[in-house]
């Protein structure tokens, strides 16, 4: 959606983009980097997720304008809330609280995909668009192309030596998030056809590997530090990484709303949604297929949802000997100097174990 | 430990009973029996969260109900530094003191082998996400089944048909757990029980319009919780009733206490011990009503009742979209005649404390002194005597001034 009039931001990778792009919106995740969360004071707790307060700061603060809709989910207690705060004092031409089930039976899934249904009416009604199943699949198809080539960077990613650097895949992610989808796919296919050539010239054993898991990440320090720590970044579980490009939904489905709602519920579990026992053995999952040595778990501050499995999932981890580390941060990653000595710490005692 | 602590409670609320039979007696004897009968070896106990489940589908089943919210957090108020020692177990196994401490007394019970069994463990998405993620947690712990009732932002026959599924689905759950089946004509008695006990709980709350308010307002915080424990039996009619009854013995008898100012409630009472109500007693202070004490929800219906019930789940104040929870409060500062509203925001109580802003311009619309007094419910740690009673005092002489 190259030249779509209008942009469509985002703040949860449970929001499909298919259905904006399918109405010849662009959808843009929004991130809240570089904002002094301070401002939202006024209006929230401090002791709220940092997240959630910088994206309010950037509304507040008008930063947001040149967006003409933001799709929220009932992600967790505080989006929510920011959700009702968004529309009292910021306000979008388009403000949608899009819900999406907790669990993921198929009650949940025929929920959700009614849900989706709303929700493209919405965007109908309010931009004068029509939804069709034809661009509806189109557009899935063109989400699945981006979700192809980023799960065959990840698939390199599994090669040892470590043939990309972690945090550069990280950030091209990143960058997908916030483009349209037909620039990055082009962009993705000559990334991914110079990646190629790269594995073939490197050898030898390579460094301690490492897997990031956790939430909202949307800086590079963490990756940094663990590289100037002399380590890879194998692989990255959190919501702005692999669990916004695995799995395909399925294509030109008689019903894509219902192909949609299988695939984002069904996509790599985040910490809202239930079973923790699952959780942690897709994690398990995660590190075996990426042959880590260690994992990072890390949470921005006040995240109930990543604050309360952090220890059981730590300990499950332990009493499979994966070691882990837990760090919490504050979105904007002004403590990484105070976790420098912690990631530098746990690098060695991976080397160590490795020899 | 717990055990011996509700045994303790139930015999001295008897003893008392005994010479005093005041309906606060009543309720505390029941609790306490409930939460006694989740240790007896035959039990089948489903753990749940007595202040949002649908309780009358549990009351149609031969099981026990068990929520270690209210269960735990019995303890601060009696004994705050055990309470403390009890957190810090868990915050010992790495679970952050920026969690709700309700959570923290929860778990760190556990890891301490206070709690009875789990047959199975249900939990709601109604208020917080922490009460789910301990339910999941503990589920592990147990190896049992976690179930959690999800409760959509928005009303619709889609959430509706949604939330009146998974109760199905619990339903059938429960049979096994159980091993009955299903009794509709049970389950429809038990909706009766809850209407005529709705019927109740809405004359107390037009008897709590009354000035001088006529009873206690800690005690009318802490029933908006608990008090939903009890739906689906006979017994929650029967306490409302005798409260009703003890109130208009009260007004009959004029030892209503003395009442200067009226306060509407917002979100949770401590159950920690403070010196809120002896400041409030102090200055003539009279909480007269709960937001969550209000018959926010309609009469279940009979012959659907898994709608009825969902229903009620999706009407509940603190979910949907905050104009749910504006609009109950709004209502309330127009039919109670208060002089002042205070939202207690505990520490970690994200979605409650996340709506101060607007709350308090709702409040200043309608010229109402707003005070946030904040807290924390159970962790002593976290509250200060002091500055309690300076943010208090400050808002009475705030309240005389308008007055």
């Amino acid at each position: 959606m190259k030249n779509a009039r209008y942009r469509i931001g985002w703040l949860c990778s449970f929001v499909p983009e298919e259905i904006v792009m399918a109405a010849g919106l662009l959808p843009l995740r929004l991130s809240g980097q570089g904002e002094a969360a301070t401002v939202a004071d006024a209006y929230i707790y401090s002791n709220l997720c940092p997240y959630v307060r910088s994206i309010l700061a950037l509304g507040i603060n008008g930063k947001a304008n040149g967006l003409d809709g933001l799709v929220f989910v009932r992600s967790c207690d505080g989006m929510r809330r920011m959700y009702d705060l968004w529309r009292s004092y910021v306000g979008t031409r388009f403000t949608y609280m899009l819900e999406v089930p907790k669990n993921r039976d198929g009650t949940a899934m025929e929920y959700y995909a009614s849900q989706l249904r709303k929700f493209a009416s919405a965007l109908e009604q309010e931009f004068g668009v029509k939804i069709t199943t034809a661009s509806l699949n189109q557009a899935v198809k063109t989400a699945n192309q981006v979700r192809k080539l980023m799960q065959q960077i990840y698939k390199l990613q599994r090669g040892v030596p470590l043939p990309l650097p972690g945090s550069e895949v990280f950030q091209l992610g990143l960058e997908g998030m916030r483009m349209d989808k037909e620039s990055f796919v082009a962009k993705l296919k000559k990334y991914y056809s110079k990646a190629k050539s790269q594995v073939k010239q490197r050898g030898g054993k390579g460094k301690v590997r490492v897997l990031i898991s956790g939430n909202v990440v949307d800086r590079p320090e963490l990756f940094n530090l663990i590289e100037a720590a002399g380590a890879d970044v194998a692989a990255a579980d959190l919501c702005t990484a692999m669990r916004y490009f695995d799995y395909p939904v399925e294509e030109n489905s008689d019903d894509p709303y219902l192909a949609l709602a299988q695939r984002y519920l069904g996509k790599l579990r985040c910490a809202r949604i239930t079973g923790l026992a699952e959780h942690f053995a897709e994690l398990k999952e995660l590190v075996k297929t990426y042959a880590v040595d260690g994992v990072v778990y890390t949470s921005v501050k006040f995240c109930d949802q990543h604050l309360y499995d952090a220890p059981y999932l730590m300990e499950k981890l332990k009493d499979d000997r994966i070691p882990v580390l837990f760090l919490e941060n504050d979105y904007t990653w002004g403590n990484i100097g105070q976790l420098k000595t912690r990631v530098e710490a746990f690098v060695e005692m991976l080397d160590s174990g490795r020899r | 430990m717990l055990k011996n602590f509700y045994e303790q409670m139930r015999k001295s609320s008897e003893e008392e009973f005994q010479r005093r039979p005041r309906a606060w007696l009543m309720y505390t004897i029941q609790l306490t029996s409930t939460l006694l009968k989740a240790f007896e070896e035959d039990a089948k106990v489903v753990w749940t969260t007595y202040y949002s489940f649908p309780m009358e589908l549990l009351a149609a089943f031969n099981v026990v109900p068990f929520d270690f919210e209210i269960a735990c957090n019995l303890l601060p108020g009696a004994d705050p530094k055990c309470s403390v020692d009890i957190m810090t177990k868990a915050e010992a196994r790495g679970y952050s003191l920026d969690l709700c401490s309700f959570h923290r007394l929860a778990l760190g019970s556990y890891f301490q082998g206070y709690f009875p069994r789990a047959d199975l463990l249900l939990s709601t998405s109604h208020f917080c996400d922490g009460k789910t993620k301990t339910n999941q947690i503990l589920a592990q712990y147990y190896g049992k089944e976690a179930i959690m009732l999800d409760i959509p932002n928005e009303l619709s026959k889609e959430s509706v048909a949604y939330v009146s599924g998974q109760l199905q689905t619990i339903a059938c759950k429960l049979e096994e757990v159980s091993a009955h089946k299903l009794d509709f004509d049970r389950l429809r008695e038990c909706v009766r029980a809850s209407n005529r006990a709705r019927i109740a709980y809405g004359r107390l709350g037009e008897l709590f319009k009354t000035k001088p308010f006529p009873w206690d307002g800690a005690r009318l915080c802490n029933l908006s919780i608990i008090g939903n424990m009890f739906a689906g039996t006979p017994f929650q009619e029967q306490l409302y009733l005798k409260i009703i009854e003890e109130c208009e013995q009260r007004m009959a008898e004029g030892t209503v206490l003395p009442e200067e100012f009226r306060i509407l409630w917002l979100a949770w009472f401590p159950a920690q011990r403070t010196n809120i109500n002896e400041i409030f007693r102090k200055n003539k202070v009279s909480i007269v009503m709960s937001e969550l004490a209000r018959v926010y929800w309609d009469e279940l219906d009979e012959a659907n009742p898994f709608e009825g019930m969902a229903l009620r789940c999706l009407k509940n104040p603190y979910v949907g979209p905050i104009e749910q929870r504006l609009n109950g409060v709004n209502r309330l500062l127009d039919q109670y005649a208060v002089d002042g509203a205070i939202h207690f925001s505990t520490t970690a109580c994200r979605h409650a404390n996340a709506s101060f802003r607007l709350i308090k311009d709702a409040v200043a619309k309608r010229d109402i002194p707003f005070l946030v007094l904040d807290g924390d419910m159970s962790d002593e740690r976290s509250y200060s005597v002091e500055k309690t009673r300076f943010l208090l005092e400050s808002f009475i002489e705030l309240m005389a001034a308008r007055k």
